[in-house]
């Protein structure tokens, strides 16, 4: 009777084990919705956006809103066919899930949002499909600014996202503080940035710490350096840091740090810098021309009151004159420069229903008004379609000040050729911040030196 | 002609088999989570990703990051903080759990209170600590960046620069950042191991304690020559409880100073970070986690031996 039970009790436990193995072993049922005549297909989209977070106080408040709108119009206009399923992600964290998920086979979505510099890193890690042809097929093609496109371009000529806004970097200024405008060229500022001091204001604040993966290098830094001439690269994937303009650039920067001319904030991280612009007692900020989306509630010099809490305030803050749109201030003779962003759409290698991803771009830019709805919703910026620049909406105070920056500016993307943009945005960030903050006694040119050789090093 | 030998049943065979089937889903499970991942890395360490996928690097991924300027640098960070953290550590919870020891009225509440730290997760802890020196309007940054207090202009803590290294390029002195760190580590860390410390000191004999106090022992000679000996394996073994935890924790580092200001917190744990999930090179990552892993490995083997060689003591 003993043995009879041991003998049954080995064989439930094989037989567990094995329906437990088996169980690992049959691949998941796909998600999808049947009707009754057709099966309607998940569109899984990765954004920073999250329709369910209707927190009027969110960050992310504008993308937010136009995913809750978007989403069940577009379920509509493709009902029957596609089922678009939001899953939002961290801004800084996606990258890496994405190309962690294409390496390991994982679950990809059919769409991707993304900009420049993330791009380059999918294109590196083979984790973006290559839509040349598609692209090229578009009606909306011939339409593109061009260095858009080129943005959304690989090494290989081949093109691997659709650039549907672009971003360029620019100052946000307070009129009040900088009462004979702007200053065009580093002395005038430094001469302003005087004055302010005295009267107990920074001249200004910027992103200046080394933190999001040296993100600052292509903020204030990179317009900064454009301004003077500088660049990062040799126009070969090489990394060129060391030359004559760069280290002028550095060098009036380690004069403004050692001046005091912005608040120690600048070199905290974690965008507590743009409290300082809040309030008004720093008096610009070089920052992404989304940026106003952040910066919120605002106290004007004169103490007028913006504090609706969300992006409407540098709106109503720009629209009453309070704030002006200016570009980085040049050296005589140099054109301002800045960075040039795009933000786009991408299909990740893997992902299930690329055509979903071809209809829901097509959807938006085959339509005005959805392109404008995209432009000046999620997309933050410009529009990539020359036809869509000259839309009333492209007309009201913010995108008129705006364009007085980006008319002045000569703007690029700051990584150029460099195909490691992670990599080298955080040794730049970090051999600037060296130079700049920590020991300003250093040599300049060696530390640039140092920087250049360590990333070409792994060329 | 020999005779067959008789078949056995088949129960006798599973009877047999059965400590086999009943640690199979264990070794599994181990084989899952521990073997193949360890594998994965081991390849993964010669391997660098590219457009077109994976290529053989053999070990140029252990050169080029022997050939980083931070990765020099996180090392020493990292000797650093596991020193200063397990030196804090150490010594407060010995003292509090002296402390806690003397039979004071609410000792009960004393101790609920102190595990308060340990329940709360790393990243929240290290938030709560930089909103406290956060520059302008930190909790504390009105009195560090007094400049009475801290002449010439006042200290702030997460943008500080590290003083002058007293020994090449060697971090010490640390940054102000770097035992801001520490100090918020520690805090994190000591109620375990201070209750640690207080279960070891509650088997110290009474009696042995009371015949060194007739003999004449003040409290210094009582704490130096019986109490610190008799506690001392449960010390080391928070020791290493603190080195494995401080060379692995990363979730501190990452919310309270993010490897800042400039790269003057970077340790080993968040270099590693950086590398895989910031630069995404996935191969000069997995062969730092292997150095990694084989400092953990020493100090698992050291402890192994001292609480086995504690043991053959007895």
């Amino acid at each position: 009777m003993k043995r009879n039970f041991r003998s049954l009790f080995i064989i439930l436990v094989m037989a567990g084990l094995i329906s437990v193995l088996f169980a690992c072993a049959s691949p998941a049922p796909t998600k999808t919705t049947t009707t009754t005549e057709t099966q309607v297909k998940d569109f899984v989209t990765w954004f920073q956006y999250d329709e369910k977070n209707d927190d009027p106080a969110s960050d992310e408040r504008v993308g937010n809103a136009y995913l809750r709108k978007t989403i069940p119009e577009f379920n509509a206009d493709f009902s029957g066919k596609w089922n678009w399923v939001n899953v939002p992600k961290a801004w800084d964290k996606m990258t890496a899930e994405l190309v962690a998920a294409v390496i390991a086979g994982g679950d990809v979505p059919d769409m991707v949002e993304l900009g420049g510099q993330q791009t380059i890193t999918y294109i590196n890690n083979n984790a973006l499909m290559d839509i040349t042809d598609w692209v090229k097929a578009q009606s909306w093609y011939a339409d593109f600014e061009p260095g858009a496109i080129k943005a959304c371009t690989g090494p290989d000529g081949k093109i691997y996202c659709v650039p549907t806004a672009e971003r360029p970097a620019l100052v946000y200024v307070w009129s009040g503080r900088y009462p004979n405008g702007f200053p065009t060229t580093p002395e005038q500022f430094l001469v302003e940035a005087e004055r302010l001091k005295s009267e107990g204001f920074y001249a200004w604040t910027y992103f200046g710490s080394t933190a999001y993966g040296g993100s600052g290098a292509y903020r204030m830094v990179w317009s900064l350096i454009s301004s003077y001439g500088g660049k990062y690269d040799d126009g070969q994937g090489n990394m060129l840091l060391n030359i004559p303009e760069n280290v002028a650039a550095i060098t009036f920067l380690r004069e403004t740090v050692a001046k005091g001319y912005q608040p120690e904030t600048v070199f905290a991280g974690g965008f507590v810098e743009e409290d300082a612009f809040k309030d008004a007692s720093a008096g610009a900020i070089p920052t992404g021309l989304f940026g106003y989306r952040y910066i919120n509630p605002l106290t004007a010099p004169d103490g007028t009151k913006f504090d609706k809490g969300n992006e409407t305030d540098m709106i109503d803050a720009i629209a009453a004159g309070e704030v002006i749109m200016r570009p980085m201030f040049a050296p005589e003779g140099n054109i301002p420069g800045c960075n040039l962003d795009i933000q786009g759409y991408g299909i990740p290698v893997g992902a299930k229903n690329p055509e979903a991803s071809h209809d829901y771009i097509n959807w938006i830019m085959s339509d005005m008004t959805r392109t404008i709805e995209y432009v000046i919703g999620p997309g933050a910026g410009f529009p990539t379609l020359v036809s869509a620049q000259s839309n009333p909406a492209m007309q009201t105070p913010f995108y008129q000040q705006a364009a007085i920056a980006i008319n002045a500016s000569q703007c690029s993307n700051w990584a150029g050729t460099l195909e490691r943009p992670a990599e080298a945005s955080e040794l730049i960030m970090n051999a600037v911040y060296k130079l700049i903050k920590e020991d300003p006694t250093m040599d300049i040119a060696t530390e640039l030196q140092k920087a250049q050789e360590e990333y070409n090093a792994n060329n | 002609m020999r005779s067959a030998k008789p078949r056995k049943p088949i129960s006798y065979h599973l009877r047999k088999s059965l400590p086999f089937w009943l640690i199979l889903p264990t070794l599994i499970v181990i084989i899952i989570v521990q073997v193949y991942p360890a594998l994965y890395t081991i390849w993964l360490s010669m391997q660098a990703r590219h457009a077109t996928g994976w290529e053989y690097v053999g070990t140029q991924n252990f050169e080029r990051l022997f050939g980083t300027g931070l990765f020099p640098e996180s090392v020493g960070h990292t000797v650093i903080f596991l020193t200063g953290y397990a030196l804090v550590t150490l010594t407060l919870g010995f003292v509090i759990a002296i402390l806690l020891k003397q039979k004071v009225p609410f000792t009960g509440v004393y101790i609920t209170l102190l595990f308060i730290p340990w329940i709360i997760a790393d990243i929240i802890a290290g938030l709560i600590f930089r909103l406290m020196v956060t520059p302008d309007y930190g909790l504390f940054s009105g009195i560090l960046q007094n400049p009475a207090l801290f002449p010439p202009n006042g200290l702030s803590i997460l943008t500080a620069a590290r003083p002058a290294p007293w020994f090449g390029s060697f971090p010490f002195p640390p940054s102000p950042a770097m035992i801001y760190l520490i100090l918020a580590a520690s805090w994190r860390a000591l109620p375990f191991i201070t209750l640690l410390i207080l279960a070891a000191l509650q088997t110290v004999s009474h009696e042995v304690m009371e015949s060194a106090r007739i003999d004449g022992a003040n409290l210094v000679q009582l704490t130096r020559y019986i109490t610190i000996p008799l506690i001392l394996p449960t010390m080391v073994v928070a020791l290493f409880f603190l080195m494995l935890g401080g060379i692995n924790g990363v979730g501190m580092v990452f919310s309270l100073t993010g490897g800042g200001p400039g790269t003057t917190t970077y340790v080993i744990s968040y270099l590693l970070y950086v590398i895989g999930w910031g630069q995404l090179r996935f191969g000069r990552a997995a062969a730092l986690a292997l150095l990694i892993a084989a400092v953990n490995w020493l100090l698992i083997l050291s402890v192994l031996r001292i609480t086995r060689i504690n043991d053959r003591s007895r």
